[in-house]
């Protein structure tokens, strides 16, 4: 329920909703008063995250050529990986059985990639990989990692931005539509990638 | 993670920073309109984007806007004398009109034109609605008056509320796109807050914590889907608007009225969170006006006779821990505007976003970054207008529905989430 006006605190001997009255002088740093620039330096500096496990997936040709431009910046512990157009996919392929590759072209394997990955982001400008998707967002699903996805709109028609939405829509937990390719590594330094 | 300058970048909107610059390419809500209601009453004071301003109502009704200091000795007019079409300083009469052009200075002679030579740096000041806009810009780039809905729908539809919250006004707008929160924070408001209750799909809500989320770009800004599992296969979906730089509205719960935000820097330490509620097209009740006026819904209870909330750092919100642990409240704290504020107030003046672990489901809040900064540096370096200052992109609305797995709701619910004069909000 709303507070009458007469319970507003006044100064540190007030007595507050739900709580005893305060009788005792409280430092600035036990209270909510401490969210100030002077107390902010006090805040404790110790690095708060151990470095991620990042591995993107380009799921098309033009979605590869987006990624690969920013393949080179300085990644924590990112892997960029490429879903070839050269493999027959379909959602009952075996992970071993997934044709990707890195970045430089050698062979890679999906199940050794997603070992120990903390996060997954599928990049796709269609829907034409929709059964590789659904392949590694199983495996992704088994291994408990959180999948993403980006489209990329890329100039591409209405109906094949729907196509890729709907088919990324069923695989991913958060889905991005982005207008342009310069989403990709905006995304991935916010996640630490 | 946000690098430094980045941060930096985004949450500095003083005079010629570039986001200060970017907030003053579009009209900004200043006052509420009974701040000044009434030809020749007293001037209210106000600080926007770091500037100190004092703003007044002549004896025509004209508003005016302008620095909050008399050029000749720097007394403040606030303790003017507001009178004959003018604000004058009580000091030694020095005279201003509603543009902060001088129009008396009784110690020179009259003919000598003195006057005509001292003018104050003055901002217009329109009535939109129940809120006073101002355009801090170069008049050359003014754009389109605001036509926000909340604020042209009809007088008994719509109310606003305004509120100090202590911290910069990034932390605070990414709240309002931070769909992944409400699950915990506000949990409690959807069974007892008079303007949640009741709603059918607040049983979805209940009973999916965890939904899956959609980020959409639109001209204007962002769409973003908070999707949850519904009857039949079918999801429920809540969408939010956010419109560049700091618009943002709630998705609708039922028949209760709609609502929003805008967040207005004051400086960079301190923000103006712009609360608002309307329904397109029915009167709001007797009971949902007082629920408003009683810091129900979005909006929050006051300090008397001030805008700082009652419940503020000073008191530690007036944390209620046998409310949390009951779980009446998730956090506490009591009411949505103060759970939120509280929090992000407690993250300190500027939060720190080099030290944040964002996650995937904060990618509302990473693509509000990146656009914003895209915008700020055309803006900066380009000269680019930025998205979110003309009429088709401010004629929004936020909405919910249930939809079948295959559709996609940008599509789907495209007229839902446009503002449409005498057309109902779709909600569930």
């Amino acid at each position: 329920m709303p507070h009458d006006h007469d319970d507003m605190f006044e100064a540190d001997n007030a007595t507050r909703a739900g709580r005893g009255p305060v009788d005792h002088p409280t430092m600035l740093s036990s209270c909510a008063r401490a969210a100030t620039a002077e107390e902010a330096r006090f805040r404790v500096q110790y690095p708060n995250s151990l470095s991620r496990t990042s591995r993107i997936f380009a799921l098309d040709q033009p979605a590869a050529e987006a990624m690969y431009a920013v393949t080179e910046d300085p990644w924590n512990n990112a892997h960029f990986l490429t879903v070839l157009a050269n493999g027959t996919i379909t959602p009952g392929t075996a992970s071993r059985d997934i044709p990707i590759s890195h970045p430089d072209g050698a062979a890679a394997d999906l199940d050794a990639e997603l070992a120990g990955a903390d996060v997954v982001v599928l990049l796709a400008t269609d829907g034409s990989s929709e059964s590789a998707a659904e392949v590694i967002a199983r495996e992704c699903f088994k291994r408990k990692i959180m999948c993403a996805g980006i489209a990329l709109k890329r100039g591409t028609s209405a109906g094949n931005m729907d196509q890729v939405v709907n088919s990324m829509r069923k695989f991913t937990r958060v889905l991005v539509v982005a207008q342009d390719d310069d989403y990709i590594p905006a995304m991935l330094a916010a996640l630490q990638a | 993670m946000l690098r430094k300058e980045i941060n930096e970048l985004l949450t500095e909107t003083d005079v010629g920073k570039p986001m200060g610059e970017m907030f003053r390419q579009y009209w900004i809500p200043a006052l509420l309109a009974s701040e000044l209601p009434e030809d020749d009453c007293p001037p209210t004071r106000v600080k926007l984007l770091g500037e100190r301003l004092i703003a007044f109502r002549d004896s025509k009704g004209r508003y005016g806007l302008m620095d909050e200091f008399c050029a000749h000795r720097g007394v403040s007019l606030w303790f003017g004398r507001n009178e004959e079409d003018g604000l004058r300083c009580p000091y030694h009469g020095w005279k201003y009109d509603y543009t902060g052009q001088c129009i008396e200075v009784p110690s020179e002679p009259e003919e000598s034109g003195f006057c005509e030579k001292i003018k104050l740096k003055g901002y217009p000041l329109i009535k939109v609605g129940d809120v006073l806009w101002t355009h801090m810009g170069d008049k050359e780039d003014r754009p389109p008056e605001p036509i926000w809905e909340f604020a042209t729908v009809p007088a008994e539809q719509t109310y606003s509320s305004k509120r100090w919250q202590e911290c910069n006004w990034l932390q605070a707008m990414e709240g309002g796109i931070d769909s992944s929160h409400v699950s915990f924070l506000h949990s409690g408001g959807l069974k007892t807050d008079p303007l949640f209750r009741g709603a059918k799909g607040n049983k979805y809500n209940e009973a999916d914590k965890k939904p899956v989320f959609e980020v959409v770009e639109s001209d204007g800004g962002l769409h973003i889907g908070a999707r949850r599992n519904a009857e039949d296969g079918q999801y429920y979906w809540r969408v939010t608007p956010w419109i560049m730089p700091s618009f943002t509205m709630v998705p609708p719960r039922g028949d209760h009225p709609m609502h929003g935000h805008f967040w207005i820097p004051i400086d960079d330490h301190n923000c103006w969170a712009w609360s608002f509620d309307y329904h397109p097209t029915r009167a709001l009740s007797p009971e949902e006006r007082k629920a408003m006026e009683d810091g129900y819904g979005v909006h929050n209870q006051y300090v008397p006779d001030t805008f700082r909330p009652l419940q503020n750092k000073d008191n530690d919100y007036l944390m209620d821990r046998e409310a949390q642990k009951r779980g009446d409240s998730y956090s506490g704290i009591w009411g949505i505007a103060m759970q939120d504020a509280s929090l992000q107030e407690s993250m300190g003046p500027i939060v720190d976003r080099t030290r944040e672990n964002l996650v995937s489901t904060d990618n509302g809040i990473i693509m509000a970054r990146h656009r914003l900064r895209k915008a700020v540096v055309a803006l900066r370096d380009k000269g680019a207008q930025p998205p979110g200052r003309t009429p088709e992109h401010q004629l929004v609305r936020s909405a919910a529905r249930v939809l079948s797995p295959e559709e996609p709701f940008g599509d789907a619910m495209k007229e839902d989430l446009t503002a449409r004069a005498g057309v109902k909000q779709t909600s569930v």
